[in-house]
């Protein structure tokens, strides 16, 4: 698994609004974990009603796979522009 | 046959690429007249993995000031493309038969629950060979490449 990315950098520009971005997604693994502590007797509870309808894999693995992606994000780079405006995210 | 021509129809014989991506590719060499540049030498042997998916649209230069026409820079971490991919791992098995099914009626015959994790590093790993090159009408230049 990749090292989780830091910062997200949002820039968006056109005619009524000229603003950048800094996100500080670092901040963000300490309030899934908070999140995830905090949800976690819900989760277990969703675990035993759908385990007899072989939904209970996906309970168990997508908070992991939600992190995985969230990890592999790092170097994502959109950037699309026109004379009138233009839109930049970068994950770092 | 220059050495780009002789280099996809190695590929398309060794089944890293379809018909119709060396039919596309060739036509991308016969336009540039020779496509030396648009293809990077690889030596015998080497092989480089793949780390970003880049996409980028240029438009026409002479188009380009004088209309709202786009220019777009994508770059995807190839990571991103492999966790997207092993998420299918997640689908329950009800409904990859429903995803098997939609399939089959739209007469594609392949079992989505056949591709395993090792075909999918291999495609990605071919990716790398891959550069996709296309003029538009309009004359935007369409680039699809792995670095």
């Amino acid at each position: 698994m990749n090292r989780p990315p830091l910062l997200m950098r949002v820039k968006i520009k056109n005619e009524r609004n000229d603003f950048g971005l800094w996100l500080p997604l670092f901040l963000l693994i300490p309030l899934a974990l908070v999140v995830l502590i905090i949800l976690s007797p819900l989760i277990l509870i969703s675990l035993l009603v759908l385990w007899p309808f072989g939904w209970g894999r996906l309970v168990v693995l997508a908070p992991w796979a939600a992190i995985v992606s969230f990890c592999a994000m790092r170097g994502l780079k959109v950037d699309v522009h026109n004379p009138r405006e233009s839109v930049y995210i970068s994950v770092v | 046959m220059t050495e780009n021509k002789k280099k996809i129809l190695e590929m398309l014989a060794d089944k890293k690429i379809s018909i119709d991506d060396a039919y596309r590719l060739l036509s991308v060499i016969d336009t540039e007249g020779g496509g030396q540049e648009s293809i990077p030498k690889v030596e015998p042997g080497t092989k480089t993995r793949p780390k970003y998916l880049r996409v980028s649209i240029a438009p026409d230069p002479e188009r380009e000031n004088t209309e709202n026409v786009d220019r777009v820079n994508v770059r995807v971490p190839m990571s991103l493309i492999r966790a997207g991919i092993k998420l299918t791992a997640l689908i329950p098995p009800e409904a990859l038969d429903k995803v098997n099914g939609a399939l089959k009626e739209k007469g594609i015959n392949f079992d989505v629950r056949s591709v395993k994790s090792e075909d999918i590093e291999e495609l990605i790993e071919a990716l790398g060979e891959l550069e996709v090159d296309v003029i538009s009408g309009r004359g935007e230049k369409v680039k699809v490449y792995v670095e």
